[in-house]
């Protein structure tokens, strides 16, 4: 008996062992979870990052060329757009609601704020599509890329195959998308035992796993499920969410539950970017608290923070900044790539 | 000269049964029991009213060959686009087969798994114009057209049928019955009865899952009949 557990334990060595080699060159985080996307079905090379780097900064996708992926999500704010409170797309329409920071997306279990995407290949679909983000049309890109000088290259060699298919396409701004991971803030490197929390980090650390963790789950920062967390309607947008989605009374004003990794470079906040400061977040979880039907019952009994506290929780919420990953020149603007195209 | 009949023997017997096996199975899709033609202004007795069809698009899934409740064949691909654009997508390969078989069984649309497993290409690439953008989600069937009772702008009507998520699940199981197979035969979906069972002055638009998205194809998984040769 002993004997098959043992082996038991020693094959389970070896699998994760594998699991965790396979992606090698990823450096999936020891102390992260496991991952939701099935990485067997578009597994990572370096080839296809290149090519999805170079889509994702290229305004080809866009109608006009004037807007990339990365004129909404700017590697400098941690993949959002500051500054903006609904995100800017072709011939400056201004959308619904604000570009969402990009990263440890191989985590999340749906996309968009109100979680209408299932899987990470699919999301480019919708910006690509929304006649106010950069009004193309799939069929339309594609030809495109098989026209262009550059791609059909980048394509046979992630792919081995020069044929620009919706299928590449997405798989390879995919794998890029998964490789931005942010994994080195100062709350990292205390999990690893390399730093200290300063005393008021440390209670500001206590009060977030009292009053936030239950939603805003360590060490991703996100459940990555949807919840109503209580912000009154903005009567301009009549955003419901995933109400809006599923026509279901129940998932009326449910939203994304977003990471709290990077908020120094993300903001504004919230779907909607209504609240330009933190301060207004922690104001809005103690005194702004809208009562409805679909209220997450986590906020059954009040949340209470002295003024201390909410300093407390701030100094906290900071230590999730991750300057390593919001400058890592890998992520960036490819110059290599797309300007010798030119 | 005995092991040369014997081998001659053998080959015919070989070719017979190759002849026999089928491998394909054809669909048609009719108007007035003739196949339907896009663009074409048919003037339909039960709706009077005048209608032309210009998009066709359907998936079909799992196509299996059945005998005495068991699978015994199925086709090659697992999902198939069927597109009237492309009458040669209305040839379903199968793998070849000589057996017995009593019934057809296959999926009308995509099933729950494969619409959340990510970017897949050939038949179920999204750029076949059978996946939505705003939401995830493979259609399942997709009938554009005009008539002239339909209020819509450019009295088009559209159906984008789909959704994998209850309640609003929409694959629907079709099972046929064969009878007598021995010459062949073939599918046909008579779309102008789906026309004759819906009121195009009140139901001429569906653009996502919901319970409309369901009973239609509901009534268009019911309306496949198997035709002897
Ligand atoms: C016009 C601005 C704009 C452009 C261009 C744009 N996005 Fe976005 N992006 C957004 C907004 C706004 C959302 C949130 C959408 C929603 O909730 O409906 C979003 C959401 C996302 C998400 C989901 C993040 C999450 O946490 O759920 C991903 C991934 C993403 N975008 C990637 C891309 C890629 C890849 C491209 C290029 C093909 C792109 N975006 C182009 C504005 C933009
Ligand atoms: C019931 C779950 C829940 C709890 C508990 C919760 N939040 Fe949230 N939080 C959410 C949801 C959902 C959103 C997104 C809402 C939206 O945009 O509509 C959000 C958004 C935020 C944002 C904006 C992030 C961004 O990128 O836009 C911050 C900051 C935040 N919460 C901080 C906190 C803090 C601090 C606490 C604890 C005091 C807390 N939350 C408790 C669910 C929760």
């Amino acid at each position: 008996m002993n004997k098959k557990l043992y082996i038991l334990f020693v094959v389970g060595f070896f699998c994760t062992a594998f699991y965790g080699s396979k992606f090698g060159f990823l450096d999936f985080p020891e102390h992260f979870p496991i991952v939701v996307y099935n990485l067997e079905k578009n597994p990572l090379t370096q080839e296809k990052i290149n090519l999805g780097r170079a889509l994702f900064y290229d305004p080809i996708l866009s109608k006009d060329g004037t807007i990339s992926c990365a004129s909404c999500h700017s590697p400098y704010n941690g993949f959002a757009h500051t500054d903006h409170e609904l995100s800017h797309g072709i011939n400056d329409q201004i959308g619904t609601r604000n570009a969402p920071p990009l990263f440890n997306l191989a985590w999340q279990k749906s996309f968009n704020w109100d979680g209408a995407i299932n899987h990470l290949d699919m999301q480019a679909l919708a910006p690509l599509n929304d006649a106010r983000e950069m009004g193309e049309t799939t069929d339309s890109v594609i030809v495109k890329l098989q026209n262009s000088a550059l791609y059909p290259s980048l394509f046979m060699a992630a792919f081995r195959d020069s044929i620009v298919t919706g299928q590449h396409f997405l798989q390879a701004l995919a794998a890029f998308e998964l490789t931005l991971i942010s994994a080195n803030a100062k709350y990292d490197k205390v999990k690893k035992g390399t730093e200290e929390f300063t005393i008021q980090e440390f209670n500001g650390y206590d009060l977030f796993q009292k009053n936030c963790n239950s939603c805003h789950t360590e060490p991703l920062f996100s459940s990555y499920e949807l919840a109503n967390n209580g912000l009154p309607i903005d009567t301009t947008l009549n955003d419901y969410g995933k109400g809006q989605i599923t026509g279901v009374k129940a998932d009326s004003l449910l939203f994304k539950i977003p990471s709290l990794r990077n908020l120094k470079f993300t903001h504004p906040y919230m779907h909607d970017g209504r609240f330009k400061r933190l301060n207004e977040v922690l104001n809005h979880y103690t005194k702004g608290i809208q009562h409805n039907k679909t209220l997450s019952e986590k906020f059954k009994n009040p949340i209470v923070l002295s003024s201390n506290e909410k300093t407390d929780l701030i100094a906290f919420l900071l230590t999730l900044n991750d300057s390593e990953f919001v400058f890592n020149p890998d992520n960036k603007y490819p110059r290599d790539i797309l300007s010798n195209a030119k | 000269m005995k092991q040369f009949f014997l081998f001659t023997f053998l080959f015919f017997t070989y070719s017979i049964c190759a002849q026999q096996g089928i491998s394909q199975v054809k669909f048609n899709v009719t108007v007035d029991e003739k196949p339907l033609e896009l663009g074409k202004s048919y003037e339909l007795l039960e709706n009077e009213d005048s209608i032309t069809f210009d998009v066709l698009r359907f998936y079909i899934s799992d196509l299996q060959f059945i005998h005495n409740e068991e699978v015994v064949n199925k086709s090659k691909k697992k999902h198939i686009l069927i597109d009237l654009e492309k009458p040669e997508s209305l040839q379903i390969a199968i793998n070849e087969y000589a057996g017995n078989f009593d019934k057809i069984r296959f999926t009308f649309g995509i099933d729950s798994l494969t619409n959340v497993s990510g970017a897949m290409g050939g038949d179920l690439d999204p750029t076949n114009g059978m996946y939505w953008t705003w939401q995830s989600g493979y259609i399942n069937f997709k009938l554009e057209g005009r008539a002239k009772k339909c209020p819509a702008r450019k009295n088009e009507f559209t159906f984008h049928l789909g959704g994998y998520q209850a309640p609003n699940l929409v694959a629907q199981q079709v099972e046929l019955n064969i009878n007598k197979a021995e010459k062949g035969f073939e599918i046909t979906l008579p779309i102008d009865k789906l026309l004759s069972q819906i009121n195009l002055t009140d139901t001429y638009r569906i653009m996502s899952p919901n319970h409309e998205a369901v009973e239609m194809s509901h009534l268009i998984s019911s309306m496949f009949l198997v035709e002897n040769l």
